[in-house]
């Protein structure tokens, strides 16, 4: 028996469903016990959707960052959905125009992750795509909304801890990264370049500065490392 | 607060703009082999510079780093996520980790 385009959409959201809904607790937590209001913080959920960016810009945002700096480096942080998008590109070929742009809204790390893993073996429908992109989307919304309405009342010490939610995705992110060993160095350029900078009170431009060295030693590290073993002479 | 909302504009058109831009023309158009390589690195080079600061304590010197529960919490949440590649999971050891650390210790 075949099953139902939104009953796929259906099964494949479940285990997205179930990280986002706490993860985006954690964020409305965190964002109105810190002081952000209640609308701002629903808006920066339903507008912008991608988990690690919306904790960046709260965390930009209370520390008192410029907004241009604050813009550029949150712009940087979803530059790596570029990747996405093009890498699925060509799976969407046959879909017209507006199912495209209706579902690019959506496409989030977890959502490009078991996109990308699908289409391997079947050809997208826009049916499923749809119900799959937006059950996760709603559970985000609804999480966030939960989250921002029991901030204000959450005691300091759930806030504080919740704080680490922050550091442990980005370290999450990295580890399910390719984990090759130029992939580690540019981590690593990129840490300490941003460390450099932000004691020199430079703070964001940091984040700016060492994301670009680190991406660029990272590909040729990648091209040096891989020409070694077919050099001659 | 009222930047934050313009912020909060801008940044979601943006990054919608990514994601539908690379998509609408990703089906149309094959972007050279270079800007996909160095795009893959963006990632764990914005990850490392956001991280940088976040896990060093302002204090300089390395007896204070080695108090600190930022620091100390990220080394059970690396080795959970590289286990097991499961993000929720990583997230919720890292910030029980940071919660014992934190305030049993």
């Amino acid at each position: 028996m075949e099953r139902s385009p939104y009953d796929k959409g259906i099964r494949d959201a479940i285990p997205i469903v179930s990280a986002y809904f706490p993860i985006s607790m954690t964020f409305g937590v965190i964002a109105t016990s810190g002081g952000i209001p209640w609308a701002i913080t629903i808006l920066i959920s339903a507008w912008i959707y991608a988990g690690s960016a919306q904790f960046m810009l709260v965390s930009l945002a209370l520390s008192g960052t410029s907004p241009t700096s604050t813009v550029i480096t949150v712009l940087l942080v979803n530059l790596r959905h570029f990747l996405y998008g093009t890498t699925l590109g060509p799976s969407f070929m046959k879909w017209s125009e507006p199912k495209r742009w209706l579902s690019a809204f959506g496409l989030t790390d977890e959502v490009f992750a078991v996109t990308s893993s699908r289409f391997i073996t079947e050809t997208p429908l826009p049916a499923y795509q749809v119900t799959f992109t937006y059950i996760c989307y709603i559970s985000w919304l609804l999480g966030t909304i939960i989250g921002a309405s029991i901030g204000k009342v959450v005691p300091s010490v759930v806030s504080d801890i919740l704080s680490f939610a922050l550091p442990a995705l980005f370290v999450a992110l990295l580890m399910l990264g390719n984990r090759s060993i130029p992939y580690f160095i540019a981590a690593i350029l990129g840490a300490g370049l941003s460390v450099l900078a932000d004691r020199l009170s430079m703070e964001s431009f940091g984040i700016v500065m060492g994301a670009l060295v680190g991406a660029t030693c990272g590909m040729f590290l990648q091209r040096v490392s891989m020409n070694l073993p077919t050099r001659r002479s | 607060m009222n930047s934050l909302f313009f912020e909060t504009i801008l940044i979601g058109a943006g990054t919608y703009l990514i994601r539908a831009g690379s998509l609408s023309s990703g089906s149309r158009i094959k972007w050279p082999d270079w800007v996909h390589k160095w795009l893959s690195f963006v990632t764990p080079a914005v990850l490392g510079a956001l991280l940088g600061p976040l896990l060093l304590s302002p204090e300089s010197d390395w007896n204070s780093q080695l108090h600190n529960p930022t620091l100390i919490a990220t080394v059970p949440t690396a080795v959970v996520g590289w286990f097991s590649r499961n993000l929720l999971l990583t997230v919720a050891v890292g910030v029980g980790c940071f919660a014992i650390l934190r305030y049993w210790i």
